[in-house]
């Protein structure tokens, strides 16, 4: 149980025991209310007052299978509020495995310097001079960093849009394979990263220090429950290796809930050729790979590796999120394009879904037709020579919209919306406009309700409190390292029960439902939300644009019609 | 009456020769639900399979109308 803190001033290193006040806080809990305590509210993102704090799971580095969930955290130069983004990877449980709580880096190196961050198999901290891959892509960093420190290195990195600090900057993970495809995307924390003067942060996976498990015979027994559960059910055990996350590509279209053409349908036409179905059949036909183990103690393997007409690789993992905002929201139907697409935004180290929607905005205003995907490649090749249209796109769909006095933009806090319209499945709209990480699609997803029956996605009854209650239970799993494809298992009753006693176990301490998710989960929205006031945000800040009140969506012709007294309530507690 | 049937996710894996250009066509009588949908085609109600016709998603006791092609696919949680 330790912090590093790096003093990018001064390129000091001081490993402390973790404090009192942040001792059973791990993932998002920690980075939140970190951030909260340490980190002055009305401070510049990019200054040297924000913080940025890479944190492990509290399940990260024991042997919990899809325990390698890192959150990151800041102030948001997208938001202007707090932010915490996660990945998966390798690092994760490279960390744990050294009993590395959290890394924290302060201050700010002199204009132009750039370091990188080491920790070797001992859990020792060391700056490295990194000029010399300075304007480097993340794929060959990566690679670079693998032939200098080994085939046993995770890599947390940016890429150009960090470095020229745009808003929409990624902290790209390295997977199993050593490929830096995963991503902390959301936010702009690589512009804090590249702020910082840090190019990367690069851990030996060897350690073996492990912060100590409590009851070790109650955590294998628990574990081996959960696992099982996990295996057994649908999603992770069957769909999640089968198609991944692009299998959302089929039933948001079949619902009229996928925004396309800059959210002003919710059915593309043509959505079949990018569905995840014709994914796999493409992939298939090349040789590439449906299946894959991308994340460290996996046994979902729900990434794909998506290869090219010769077989060669282009990308990986081609997820939902990113089939809709380069494809759906672009008016693109064609995988080649999104592919390409996603792995450049991969190696300049950019968030594919604001990037996708700030494609749209600048579509819906008029600088390139929708659907001209060599006008979309070349847009995104900008952001990576830093060009003057590169640097708009590269901060974003509001300042996008901005820039060409265009009001359609669809973003709440400043972030892009996710592949669910508002219009069409309110549930998301409610926490698209409460969520404290401004529009985001894994703070408290109501498709699977949707999915199950369980709520009509056109039917306001209820939806504050499903919201709530959603974001509460992601803020506390976001706490934990776990994947939420493996989560999903523990929204049962029986496996969440397990799932308690796994966390139970490894902390020493008895929770109960009451416990986990509920007040771990409300502690950490509090202290964001409490942040976000600190930071000037009102109840007005909690709102949709306002085209989505107004501006029916076809086929259902429906408006989002949530008031805000309604809104205002999703944070009674 | 003749019915157009769209499977997705691993639903299609069981019917050989499947393509999703075409789907499948099935027969059900007038007034079936998808209840009987689900019956026709094996699909057991643990794949936990979902049905949307013209853009809405059916309940279990929901009447078929011929006409409209009918999208069946699994539940799943979010990307």
């Amino acid at each position: 149980m330790k912090f590093i803190r790096v003093n990018m001033n001064e390129k000091t290193i001081t490993i402390e025991d973790v404090p009192q006040d942040y001792r059973g806080l791990g993932g998002r809990g920690l980075t939140s209310i970190m951030i909260n305590a340490e980190v002055p509210p009305k401070c510049d993102p990019l200054g040297p007052e924000n913080k940025l704090i890479f944190a492990p799971g509290l399940l990260s580095g024991t042997p919990l299978p899809n325990s390698s969930r890192i959150s990151v955290g800041a102030k948001s130069p997208l938001t202007g509020g707090i932010k915490e983004s996660n990945a998966g990877g390798t690092v994760s449980a490279a960390l744990g495995r050294l009993g590395i709580t959290a890394v924290v880096i302060e201050g700010q190196a002199p204009e132009g310097e750039l370091s990188i961050l080491r920790i070797d198999e001992k859990g020792n901290a060391s700056l490295i001079p990194a000029q010399d891959y300075k304007g480097m892509r993340t794929y060959k960093l990566v690679e670079k960093m693998l032939e200098v420190h080994g085939e046993k290195t995770s890599v947390l990195c940016i890429g150009p849009a960090g470095e020229d600090r745009l808003s929409a900057a990624s902290i790209q993970s390295s997977d199993i394979d050593g490929r830096p495809c995963h991503a902390a995307a959301r936010g702009g924390l690589g512009a804090v990263m590249g702020a910082k003067g840090l190019k990367a942060l690069i851990v030996d996976q060897r350690g073996k220090s492990p912060d100590a498990i409590a009851d070790p015979k109650a955590f294998r027994e628990a574990a081996r429950a959960f696992t099982k559960a996990v295996k057994e059910h649908p999603e992770p055990g069957h769909m999640m290796p089968t198609l991944g996350t692009a299998a959302l590509v089929a039933p948001l279209n079949s619902m009229g809930a996928f925004p396309c053409f800059n959210a002003k349908k919710g059915v593309m036409e043509g959505w079949e050729k990018i569905s995840g179905e014709a994914m796999a059949e493409l992939i298939k036909e090349r040789g590439g790979k449906t299946t894959h183990m991308g994340c460290a103690q996996c046994i979902i393997h729900c990434s794909n590796e998506f290869v090219d007409r010769e077989g060669k690789y282009v990308t990986g993992s081609l997820e939902y999120e990113t089939i809709w905002a380069m494809g759906g929201m672009t008016g693109i139907a064609d995988l080649d394009t999104i592919a390409r697409l996603d792995n450049l935004c991969d190696e300049i180290g950019i968030d594919t879904m604001s990037t996708g929607v700030a494609v749209a905005v600048a579509m819906d205003a008029g600088y390139k037709e929708f659907g001209d995907g060599a006008a979309a490649i070349e847009m995104v090749e900008e952001i990576g020579k830093g060009t003057e249209f590169g640097r708009i796109l590269g901060n974003g769909p509001a300042t996008v919209g901005n820039h060409f006095n265009h009001a359609r933009v669809p973003v709440v806090k400043g972030q892009g919306i996710a592949g669910y319209d508002p219009r069409a499945m309110l549930g998301n709209g409610v926490t698209f406009a409460t969520s404290p990480m401004g529009a985001d699609h894994t703070a408290g997803n109501v498709i699977g309700l949707c999915l199950q029956n369980k709520l009509d996605p056109l039917k306001a009854e209820g939806v504050v409190e499903i919201s709530r209650n959603l974001q509460i239970a992601i803020a506390a799993f976001d706490c934990t390292g776990q994947c939420f494809m493996a989560t999903v298992a523990a929204f049962d009753p029986e496996p969440g029960e397990a799932f308690r006693k796994v966390l139970s176990a490894k902390l020493g301490t008895e929770l109960g439902p009451e416990d986990f998710p509920g007040t771990m989960g409300v502690r950490v929205l509090k202290a964001e939300r409490e942040f976000n006031r600190k930071a000037g945000f009102t109840n007005q800040d909690d709102r949709l644009p306002r085209f989505f009140s107004e501006e029916p969506l076809p086929p259902h012709n429906t408006v989002f019609v949530i008031s805000d007294e309604e809104l205002d309530s999703t944070f009674d507690f | 009456m003749k019915l157009r049937v769209k499977l997705y996710g691993s639903l299609s894996q069981r019917f050989p020769n499947y393509q999703h250009s075409q789907g499948i066509e099935v027969e059900i009588p007038d007034g079936a639900t998808v209840k009987d949908l689900l019956a026709l085609l094996e699909i057991s109600e643990s794949q936990g399979a979902v049905v949307a016709l013209e853009g809405r998603i059916l309940k279990v006791d929901d009447t078929i109308r011929g006409g409209v092609p009918v999208n069946i696919f699994q539940p799943l949680s979010g990307g």
